[in-house]
């Protein structure tokens, strides 16, 4: 209890502290959303208008509180931009990057745990060269080039998707994660790729410890002492790796958004930022951040169930 | 057991890859390209989002491009540069342009259904001129010319302050309805096309208005999809997402299929130059300044960064201004290093200086124009460094606050009058950017403005043209070719001498 009250104040302090920042950056930056809207039209006239009218007039601690109370009252703004309220611009934006993100985790941790453990049966084979190659080629290779190379081969050449015609989420449901389904796949090839050397390397350490060795002599197999006790003791590290995978996957979708044409938070936090979008870029950068805090906690809340020594205060 | 687990999500994981590659077709050859619902439709690639859909308050190039489709004005520019009454049937200036007389067309409706009536024209007219309320600044600069308007049965009567020649190119601005306050979301307009919807980041949909006054669009439905990445333009045509594409590059085009799609050209109708801020050093100087246009090779940028594609300027003009244009000006300074060198020892800098060149990063042409640009004053031994900043601090520092010493960009005019092209570099103007202060030109202008006859007029905004280019304000480089992938079987293509991407014509052949 005393654990769960003490992760949600610091959830809401990050939340906070991260708005804070925000608008900070975007005060000090040049260029405000008035400008942005005027663009080669303004005139110092108009532009003193508009920023009145906008309410970029008053002093930024004052801007920085009003805007915080209508969020904390529920009231996200509306977007200079799109002159419609920001929850109703963000939330499909918001479904699709979820799917995406969760997709691509999904993908990540079916494919690099048993990869992993796969791949440790080869440690000082001569194929173990050629994986680790393979490996490090994947973690190096950057998601637009391989976004590049799938749209155009799964895309154009196979026609498994129609590349720049992304389907309503809501309406085509099923060909809007097929879509999801190939950015999903280049978005995590790095990351589980990562997965893949970091869990192998935890196994190997695991496996020269001494009670893998006392466990051997007592007549066990290699195989049954992997998958009985070192895959257990390794998984915490995954966990809490893949907690990690779970926050950046939404940093990673604004470029993988961007090559495969979706229409996701990713670009639209971009274009926000550039149009100097304040209610938008905000309230995405709370939800950012929810999002990070959220993935820590769950991968906490996860390996203490695992790991009974990683519980506080509670029964050991 | 693990095993089994494992084998188990490896089966999965294949499994999710065939149900996806299933998913489409149920095993039947995959269609050639993404099959059309009917005929009667266009996907339209486009590489940024629109900004307001209040056409009197959207700004950038690219949302006039799309609306031009929904909107009307009094009057309209045909594809060869002239107007033609639109909103009103008929139009007649008086006083050698003090007054303007405009009759409204009768039975013209608006998307929503209602009639255009004179409240709506008188108050679309004052809402650009500031005039709806008091105090208000006009969202048009140039309609502060009008002293009054006067709305009387179908006849609408503009009295200006002094005559004006060019008033009537003003005059295209949108007609809304009066008592309609959803134009930001919801526009509408009397144009061939509605508005249907828009999600943002994502397409912007047209449908076609049934009840328009003129002739009738071919197609039912036009959906412009917004994708900003260059090589996903491409990968959209190529997968049937797309039918049309405008603004692209050569490196783009040479991509696609001839089978599939054929290119037309035509000009993007802006001057893209080395824009130089005139009031500081060394550019205060007009030997530095005509240095930089002997240094300046544009045929080799237009060769090196373009593959050959563009139009060379050497002035603010461009061709599609017709009358207007002077290609006299265009070899004004021929390409000669010898003579930049010896231009910029009499003013002082002999082993030549160093300047910056601040680019619009997202504008891939201006930034690879400036790259070019770098190598070629390495010879005349002037050292140049790009600094690439985003669109909203251009606009902010570059543009806004003159806080540069030159830049990249190209400018464009949004109605046909040389007025909107060369009022900037008089010193008085609020987007005078480059701080061009010369009182010959300044002169010039406020000559131009006054003139009450056609012929002096151009007669004058060829010699302000020509002031230009003799004093070097900036380095003109050209009018970018608009190169635009067309897929075979869609006719109907045309060019407007402004920025604008009529859909009407559009039709499909078979």
């Amino acid at each position: 209890m005393k654990y769960a009250l003490k992760r949600i104040l610091m959830l809401v302090l990050t939340m906070v502290i991260v708005s804070f920042l925000t608008f900070l950056a975007f005060e000090l930056i040049s260029g405000d959303p008035a400008e942005a809207k005027l663009g080669t039209e303004a005139t110092p006239e108009r532009l003193a208008a508009l920023r009145h009218e906008m309410g970029l007039d008053r002093p930024f601690p004052v801007r920085y509180v009003s805007w915080l109370a209508g969020f904390v009252s529920g009231d996200l703004g509306t977007s200079y931009n799109y002159d419609m309220p920001v929850w109703e611009l963000i939330a499909p934006k918001l479904e699709v990057t979820l799917c995406l993100c969760l997709l691509s985790f999904v993908l990540i941790t079916a494919v690099s745990i048993p990869l992993a453990i796969w791949s440790y049966r080869w440690t000082g084979t001569a194929f173990d060269a050629v994986r680790t190659a393979f490996n490090q080629l994947c973690m190096a290779v950057p998601p637009f080039f391989t976004g590049i190379l799938m749209s155009y081969f799964f895309g154009i050449v196979m026609r498994l998707f129609i590349p720049g015609d992304f389907p309503d989420l809501r309406t085509d449901f099923g060909e809007a994660v097929t879509h999801l389904f190939f950015a999903a796949i280049c978005l995590g090839i790095p990351r589980a790729a990562m997965t893949v050397r970091m869990m192998r390397s935890t196994v190997i350490g695991e496996m020269q410890k001494a009670y893998v060795r006392t466990a051997i002599s007592r007549g066990n197999d290699r195989r049954g002492v992997l998958t009985r006790h070192v895959l257990k003791n390794s998984l915490t590290s995954a966990v809490t790796f893949l907690g990690q995978t779970m926050a950046e996957l939404i940093g990673g979708s604004v470029v993988v958004e961007q090559v495969f044409g979706i229409p996701g938070l990713g670009r639209l936090l971009v274009y926000s930022i550039s149009n100097r979008d304040y209610p938008v870029v905000e309230t995405l950068v709370v939800i950012l951040a929810f999002w990070v805090v959220l993935a820590g906690t769950l991968a906490d809340l996860i390996n203490q169930r695992i790991d009974p020594r990683l519980r506080l205060g509670g029964a050991v | 057991m693990k095993k089994k687990i494992l084998a188990v999500i490896l089966v999965l994981g294949m499994l999710m890859a065939l149900l996806a590659a299933c998913g489409r077709k149920g095993g039947e050859t995959p269609p050639a390209v993404k099959e059309r619902t009917t005929a009667n439709e266009i996907t339209i690639g486009i590489a940024q989002d629109l900004d307001s859909l209040d056409p009197h308050l959207a700004v950038a190039a690219g949302t006039k491009e799309v609306m031009f489709n929904v909107f009307e004005g009094l009057v309209k520019p045909t594809s060869d540069g002239n107007l033609v009454p639109a909103v009103a049937s008929n139009v007649s200036v008086e006083d050698g342009g003090l007054t303007y007389v405009f009759t409204l067309r009768q039975g013209v409706k608006f998307h929503n259904g209602k009639t255009v009536e004179m409240q709506d024209v008188l108050y679309s007219v004052r809402r650009c001129a500031g005039l709806l309320e008091d105090g208000a600044e006009p969202l048009v600069p140039a309609l502060a010319v009008i002293a009054d308007i006067q709305g009387e049965g179908d006849t609408l009567t503009i009295t200006l302050s002094e005559p004006n020649l060019e008033f009537l190119a003003y005059m295209t601005l949108a007609i809304l309805p009066a008592d309609y306050d959803q134009q930001a979301t919801a526009p509408v307009g009397t144009g061939p096309f509605k508005f249907v919807s828009r999600a943002a980041q994502d397409n912007v949909v047209l449908e076609r208005f049934d009840d328009y006054w003129g002739t009738p669009a071919k197609l039912q439905k036009v959906t412009f999809k917004i994708i900003e990445d260059e090589s996903g333009l491409v990968r959209g045509l190529q997968s049937g997402a797309l039918d049309l594409v405008s603004h692209m590059t050569y490196t783009q085009i040479s991509q696609l299929d001839k089978n599939d799609f054929h290119v037309e050209e035509g000009s993007m109708n802006l001057v893209q130059a080395l824009y130089l801020n005139n009031s500081v050093k060394p550019f205060d100087d007009v030997r530095v300044r005509q240095a930089l246009c002997y240094a300046i090779d544009k045929q080799g940028i237009i060769d090196m960064a373009f593959d050959g594609y563009g139009i060379p300027l050497g002035t603010s003009m461009f061709p599609s201004f017709g009358k207007y244009y002077d290609d006299s000006l265009t070899d004004y300074y021929p390409h000669d290093v010898a003579k930049a060198k010896e231009l910029l020892a009499q003013a002082g800098y002999p082993n030549g200086f160093e300047m910056t060149i601040t680019v619009p990063s997202n504008y891939q042409p201006h930034v690879d124009t400036a790259q070019v640009i770098v190598e070629q004053l390495k010879e005349t031994g002037i050292t140049a460094t790009i600094i690439p900043v985003e669109w909203d601090t251009w606009l902010s520092d570059v543009y806004g606050k003159s806080e540069f010493q030159s830049t990249i960009t190209g400018l464009t005019s949004d109605n046909m009058t040389a007025r909107k092209l060369l009022e900037r570099f008089n010193t008085q103007a609020g987007n005078n950017f480059t701080k061009y202060n010369n009182p010959k030109y300044d002169e010039l202008f406020a000559q131009a403005v006054a003139a009450t006859d056609d012929a002096a007029q151009t007669a004058i905004y060829r010699q302000m043209e020509r002031h230009l280019t003799e004093n070097a304000a900036n380095v003109y480089i050209q009018d970018m070719a608009d190169l635009v992938a067309v897929r075979n079987g869609v006719k109907g293509l045309t060019f407007y001498p402004l920025y604008v991407l009529d859909v009407s014509t559009l039709y499909w052949d078979k």
